[in-house]
């Protein structure tokens, strides 16, 4: 007994030495995010973007980025449980119609409007487009990105003759390839296969619309055929370390790899530590275009935020045009608003910049955007391409055989969560390969 | 016991039962009840539940379905099967080589240990970084003359290179804690049973196998058990050299529940994981039990 008073007196004690100690805390504001989760941008994020943020305002950031799956999960539960932490939480495009789903975020069209007052800024207008979903802003556009080739100058000497890089098609790049492999006996083309390597977005944004046009529809086409064959061929002058790689810079800057591809922000180390030695280039084009996927980050408040009006104060701070170069300075993300775009960068953003501005620009430039509207069975969407590749071109299966048994899981995804085709497929609802 | 003797003595007309042995074990059985045995009743719930109701197989069978499960299971199996072994061989010689107290066996003792303190994600970058095509070991081998060009050693196109890369790096990490719960059982056994064998003009190779070995046995379950367990939850590792080409269990219950966001069938890798290590145990425990007339040491 005298135990149990004891304790009562010990927790008795100890919440009011708790609470005297909490004098007008600072207020805070939580964002979570599952982009600039690579612990530089981490460190970025925290010691100057946000830090700026604190300075200016007194108000403390708590920044939680996480890989995917727990941040949808924490934020979802928070849902759920109808009370939450998070005041304001920024992600891919294609994630959001998880959020409205689950009536997990709130419409942002009003905080929009107030942004739009202010007329210090504007914003692309395909982006807020695309921000719009099922009769909702759910995003106020925050960051862009794409993928691009990045190659070591003196790989150039092996470019295929009397073709031109900046208009590289992808007979180009394996005859490339080809001609590294046999001047120097090795293997010096890269893509980031290791497990969060983002090899998939180039299966199913690059390759696929290059060569088909389609990412889904025609998943089995002939055509599609063609390109798995070509990507065989293609993984044979591609180093075969490739598969532990998740961000090229590395293998770049040490010389394992001379011409890879990868997200701008998984460059962007290489040519910033050493901007003489690289160029950018547009991704290659095939016989249907040249493709390439445009990622889009937004920023919303969850319907549960604590303090949704310190969560709009940094939503206005993330957005300003001079936050904006900050963040491209930063991670190489790319603005969402013109203001902030017509900051010229230079050094490696300045490589940066010209490969996107040609890769963007180019004539025969096809956009695809990441799959929306497979609500919580997002993840399985990117595994069912990687999947393919594995079979195809690594264990060898026959192409038709592996390419109808991948298209009905395609199918089955599709059909069980009605989700309609994203560009360049025509926005078909349920979404099915032919 | 001994309180409850001493309550008993000072109070004999009325015995009572004494709760505080029951007391201090409660915070032992609320931690083991919240932290380990509702997230597994949890894992097995979400393995078999049907979000429409009742009990399903569906998730088990589409990680049996899946490419990587067989190459999973498989590459689980060979890495433990590899690595246990040589660990605990190893482990054993260091531990002896310690208790022998040779002249600096303190400062030997520590260099050991040192990978006990080293996480095994980082022990796998440690170790991409010398079999890497830049790394270190093809470095040396160029300095020496040994090879003109790096050789890449991590690549599926050599398996064995690739296996053993990641076996060494195992074996590196987790040797210390053999040599560890070795290391504690030989010190518990009385020196008085080698010098009896030494009297009866035993050599150290017999000490060794008819004295120290049996009388080792407890320490040598505990670290088979402990060492199997955790080779069944082997993942960064694996995945800092090999990426997934080399799938492994645990691994896949994380890219199932991370990359693809399917709980259920990461929980169904989770199980598996779990029922392995239960047979293992079992097997262990069996196979290694004191025999009648050995003593625990």
């Amino acid at each position: 007994m005298r135990i149990l008073s004891a304790c009562v007196v010990l927790v008795v004690a100890s919440l009011g030495a708790a609470g005297a100690g909490v004098s007008a805390p600072a207020p805070e504001v939580v964002f979570t995010s599952n982009q600039l989760t690579p612990i530089q941008e981490q460190e970025w994020a925290r010691n100057t973007l946000l830090a700026r943020f604190t300075q200016e305002t007194g108000i403390r950031v708590q920044f939680v980025t996480e890989s995917e799956g727990p941040y949808v999960d924490r934020l979802l539960a928070e849902a759920r449980a109808g009370r939450g932490t998070i005041d304001v939480t920024g992600t891919l495009h294609g994630i959001f119609p998880v959020f409205i789903a689950n009536n997990a975020i709130r419409d942002m069209a009003e905080v929009q409007r107030r942004l739009d007052a202010r007329g210090d800024r504007t914003f692309f207008p395909d982006l807020l487009r695309v921000a719009r979903m099922e009769g909702i802003q759910a995003f106020v556009p925050w960051m862009q990105a794409t993928y691009l080739i990045a190659a070591r100058k003196e790989a150039l000497r092996h470019f295929p003759a009397g073709r031109d890089p900046m208009r590289m098609t992808y007979d180009d790049l394996l005859q490339w390839g080809e001609n590294i492999r046999q001047a120097t006996g090795q293997r010096r083309v890269g893509f980031p296969v290791g497990p969060r390597g983002l090899y998939g977005r180039f299966l199913h944004g690059y390759a696929y619309p290059s060569f088909t046009g389609s990412q889904v529809k025609r998943f089995r086409s002939p055509e599609a055929v063609e390109m798995w064959r070509y990507l065989r061929r293609l993984w044979g002058v591609t180093h075969p370390s490739s598969f532990v790689y998740e961000f090229m810079s590395e293998p770049l800057l040490l010389g394992e790899v001379w011409v890879a591809w990868d997200h701008t922000a998984r460059l962007i180390p290489a040519l910033r530590e050493r901007p003489d030695d690289f160029v950018v280039l547009p991704s290659p084009a095939g016989p249907r275009g040249r493709s390439f996927i445009s990622v889009i980050v937004g920023l919303a408040i969850p319907r549960t935020a604590d303090n949704p009006d310190l969560g709009e104060r940094l939503i206005e701070y993330l957005t300003r045009p001079d936050t904006q170069v900050l963040t491209l300075q930063g991670v190489a993300f790319f603005p969402v608003s013109p203001e902030a775009a017509r900051a010229t960068p230079t050094g490696g953003l300045k490589v940066v910049a010209d490969g996107v501005a040609a890769q963007a620009g180019a004539r025969d430039a096809r956009t695809a955007l990441l799959p929306v509207g497979l609500g919580a069975r997002t993840g399985e969407f990117v595994p069912i391409y990687v999947d393919t590749f594995r079979r195809i071109a690594i264990q060898g299966e026959d192409i038709p055989r592996v390419l109808n048994e991948q298209a009905a899981k395609l199918a089955e995804l599709y059909r069980a969560t009605n989700a309609p085709c994203t560009p360049p497929d025509p926005p078909e609802r349920p979404c099915v390969p032919d | 016991m001994a309180v409850a003797d001493a309550d008993l003595s000072a109070a004999p007309a009325r015995p009572r039962v004494d709760w505080t042995p029951y007391l201090l074990v409660v915070p032992v059985v609320l931690f083991l009840a919240v932290f380990f045995l509702y997230p597994m009743a949890q894992a097995i719930w979400l393995a078999v539940d049907d979000p429409a109701g009742g009990l399903t197989p569906a998730h088990l069978r589409r990680m049996a379905a899946d490419l990587y499960f067989r190459p999973a299971l498989r590459f689980t199996l060979v890495i433990t099967a590899l690595a246990v072994p040589l660990q605990v061989a190893l482990g054993l010689a260091i531990a002896l080589l310690v208790h022998a107290r040779f002249r600096g066996h303190g400062a030997f003792l520590y260099l050991t240990a040192l990978p006990l303190g080293i996480s095994d994600l980082a022990a796998g970058l440690i170790w991409l970084s010398i079999f890497t095509e830049r790394g270190y070991l093809n470095a040396l081998l160029q300095t020496l003359g040994v090879i003109a060009h790096p050789v890449v050693f991590l690549t599926l196109e050599r398996p064995g290179w690739l296996l053993a890369a990641i076996v060494a790096a195992e074996v590196w990490r987790a040797t210390a804690i053999v040599m560890v719960i070795l290391l504690a059982g030989l010190q518990l056994i009385p020196r008085d049973y080698a010098e009896t064998a030494a009297v009866f003009g035993a050599g150290p190779w017999q000490t060794l196998r008819h004295v120290i070995l049996p009388l080792l046995r407890p320490s040598l379950q505990t670290a088979l058990i402990i060492r199997t367990i955790l080779a069944f939850q082997l993942f960064a590792t694996v995945v800092a050299l090999a990426g997934r080409q080399v799938p492994v269990l645990a691994g896949e219950a994380y890219f199932w529940y991370a990359l693809y966001r399917s709980p259920q069938v990461a929980s169904a890798y989770a199980v598996l994981i779990l029922l392995l290590s239960g047979a293992v145990t079992w097997v262990y425990l069996r196979g290694l039990a004191p025999r009648a007339g050995e003593g625990r040491a």
